[in-house]
């Protein structure tokens, strides 16, 4: 009786979870926002052929009108179509990044936190390299050599040196979850090092697991505008970076071709914040205290 | 003291880790990375032609990199150059040294940033204090917040696009790019320093206003925090004015760890506004690694980032070393968390 009543108590707990994020303000914006900016570029971006992807297909440099809303660049490709491209491919960086960085990390940190001994003393040490040095540098390093990366590519550089922060993290939860009481049961009762961390340690953070991923999510977006400004992004795809890269080596801030460089800027703005508000709202559910007035 | 000796060495290990790790990894790189890029430079070069000492320049670099030697050889040699500070010669300038070419831009970039990041540390804590103390007193400048929180998301490049946009285009106020004016002989006279200035307003209000909004908002919740503590009420008990139970009690306590994420930032000064750099077209060393990497010139660009990571690790080890001196709340733990 005992042990379901208490199987009953944690499934209604992480029901909780849910529905608190569900009646945290600024997760339900955040995330209707980062949706509904998703969905336009999906949904518009099924309705475009082929040919009008192509540079040329529009006449250059028309401010936005009826035959393109946002406007045309200097080589003739509507903005709006090439919007279509970058917010999917844009995400998509974000999405393996961070899912990349997240699970390394993870497995970084509760393997340090959990063997503890010298495999810690190590890792540890490893961490905090990387977390001193700013990874944008190894990732200027990798880029100016590997040229015309893929969007997918690039995403896997910036998830593999993503992973320290999550790494840090997940090891000093480890640590304060190791000497609890359920933990120490399991291990009496026989589990085995992976056992524990896969059955008992995962559950508990999952949700903490997720504000954490958000987090990545904003920084690989982040490394990847930052490197394709710097000329070091797809050069055959469209990201939002890219998007900018192009408009400011056509000079478009100084022809005033507002629109070709205003529309990424704005849509990585609107990006943003988006999803720290979503990082906000997790902080928030899985840590009460933190709920602040704005 | 015997505790901070040993605290002490496991930042000097983590210091001397970050450098080899670093340096092993810039070293590798170029080599493990698939398609011989290396050899790609080197075809690159001999083919710039006309350039007049491109097959000296193609044999040095052979010598250099030993690229026929065996793997271990190349890594002891290129430790070997490191250690006597050579960092080869650039390949878009030829006779220049990468050294001589990061050492002059460094300047720009460290002028820049510290300047800023002193500058927006010091307005954020003392507008944070206010709005945090006041709480919902503060009127309209509770506003300040949201405002904050969307200056500290955006990224700082993006920002400098729309400055340079309305102030350097749209309202022609500012100059749109570089340190000084074309034909301006730099020295330490009035006319160029105020040339410099004007240059610098636009990059600076870029980092200025992003890490403003986070100093803004550390400050204001710090300060939240401790409004609630036993010796705040205690002073006001007291019947001590409110201004300066404000500044010399909150306010004073509240500076400690605003001092931590200060010195945090002041490590990434070098490496800190690359890409601000490069919009503006400011002459330091974000703008020499963006030069570098249009003119596949990847010695400067080793040269600027092993630049950057030394100075980034040096910079942390000191902090690392000084802080607990300030602040004696620090305990140190030689083995547990970190």
């Amino acid at each position: 009786m005992a042990v379901v009543s208490i199987q009953k108590n944690a499934g209604e707990r992480r029901q909780g979870v849910f529905w608190a994020l569900l009646r945290n303000h600024k997760f339900v914006i955040g995330s209707s926002i980062f949706l509904v900016l998703l969905l336009i570029a999906l949904i518009g971006g099924l309705t475009v052929d082929l040919a009008e992807r192509r540079s040329g297909a529009f006449p250059t440099r028309q401010p936005p009108g009826p035959e393109a809303i946002l406007g045309t660049t200097s080589l003739g490709q509507s903005v709006a179509i090439q919007m279509t491209e970058a917010i999917p491919n844009s995400v998509q960086v974000g999405l393996i990044a961070a899912l990349v960085g997240t699970l390394i990390g993870a497995f970084i940190g509760f393997t340090s936190g959990y063997f503890g001994g010298w495999v810690d003393a190590v890792l540890r040490i490893l961490i905090d390299v990387f977390l001193s040095v700013p990874s944008l540098l190894f990732l200027i390093l990798i880029a100016a050599l590997v040229r015309g990366v893929e969007v997918t590519t690039m995403a896997l550089i910036i998830g593999a040196f993503a992973w320290p922060s999550p790494a840090r993290q997940v090891r000093a939860q480890v640590l304060s979850l190791k000497e609890r009481g359920f933990v120490q049961v399991a291990r009496l009762s026989g589990m085995g090092g992976l056992e524990i961390i896969v059955r008992e340690l995962m559950p508990h953070m999952i949700q903490w697991l997720g504000a954490n991923f958000v987090n990545a999510f904003i920084a690989a977006v982040l490394a990847e505008s930052g490197l394709s400004i710097l000329g070091l992004g797809p050069q055959r795809e469209m990201t939002l970076g890219m998007m900018i890269y192009w408009a400011l080596s056509f000079s478009a801030v100084f022809q005033n071709l507002w629109w070709w460089w205003a529309t990424p800027v704005l849509a990585l703005m609107v990006l943003f914040l988006s999803l720290y508000l979503v990082h906000i709202g997790f902080d928030e559910v899985s840590n009460p205290r933190l709920q602040t007035e704005i | 003291m015997n505790a901070y000796l040993i605290y002490v060495a496991r930042r000097l290990v983590i210091l001397l880790a970050t450098v080899f790790i670093s340096m092993t990894v810039v070293f590798f790189v170029p080599r493990l990375v698939p398609g011989d890029p290396l050899g790609a430079i080197f075809a690159n070069m001999a083919s710039v032609g006309g350039s007049v000492n491109a097959p000296e320049l193609v044999a040095e670099y052979r010598l250099r990199f030993g690229l026929d030697r065996p793997m271990w050889e190349q890594y002891l040699s290129f430790w070997r150059e490191l250690l006597r500070g050579n960092l080869g010669f650039s390949i878009s300038n030829f006779p220049a040294e990468v050294s001589d070419m990061l050492l002059s831009a460094l300047p720009w970039t460290i002028g820049l940033l510290l300047v800023t990041t002193l500058l927006s540390w010091t307005l954020g804590s003392i507008i944070g204090a206010v709005v945090g103390w006041r709480g919902r007193q503060a009127g309209g400048w509770r506003l300040l917040v949201p405002v904050a929180l969307v200056l500290y998301t955006i990224p700082y490049y993006i920002l400098a696009i729309i400055l340079v946009f309305s102030f350097a285009f749209h309202w022609p106020i500012f100059p749109l790019s570089g340190a000084y004016s074309v034909g301006m002989q730099p020295g330490w006279n009035s006319a160029f320093i105020l040339d410099v200035l004007r240059h610098a307003i636009l990059p600076a209000l870029s980092i200025l206003l992003v890490s403003l909004g986070w100093w803004f908002l550390s400050m204001r919740s710090l300060i939240i925090t401790l409004k609630g503590e036993d010796y705040i009420l205690n002073a006001e008990a007291r019947g001590i004015f409110e201004r300066r139970i404000m500044w010399g009690y909150a306010f004073r306590n509240a500076l400690l760890p605003q001092a931590t994420g200060l010195a945090i930032s002041l490590g990434h000064i070098v490496g800190g506004a690359l890409i601000t750099e490069v919009i503006f077209a400011y002459p330091g060393v974000g703008y020499r690694i963006y030069n570098a990497i249009n003119s596949l010139d990847y010695p400067l660009i080793q040269g600027g980032v092993l630049l950057i990571i030394l100075s980034v690790a040096a910079a942390n080890f000191l902090i690392d070393i000084l802080y607990p001196l300030i602040d004696p709340r620090i305990r140190f733990e030689g083995t547990g968390g970190s």
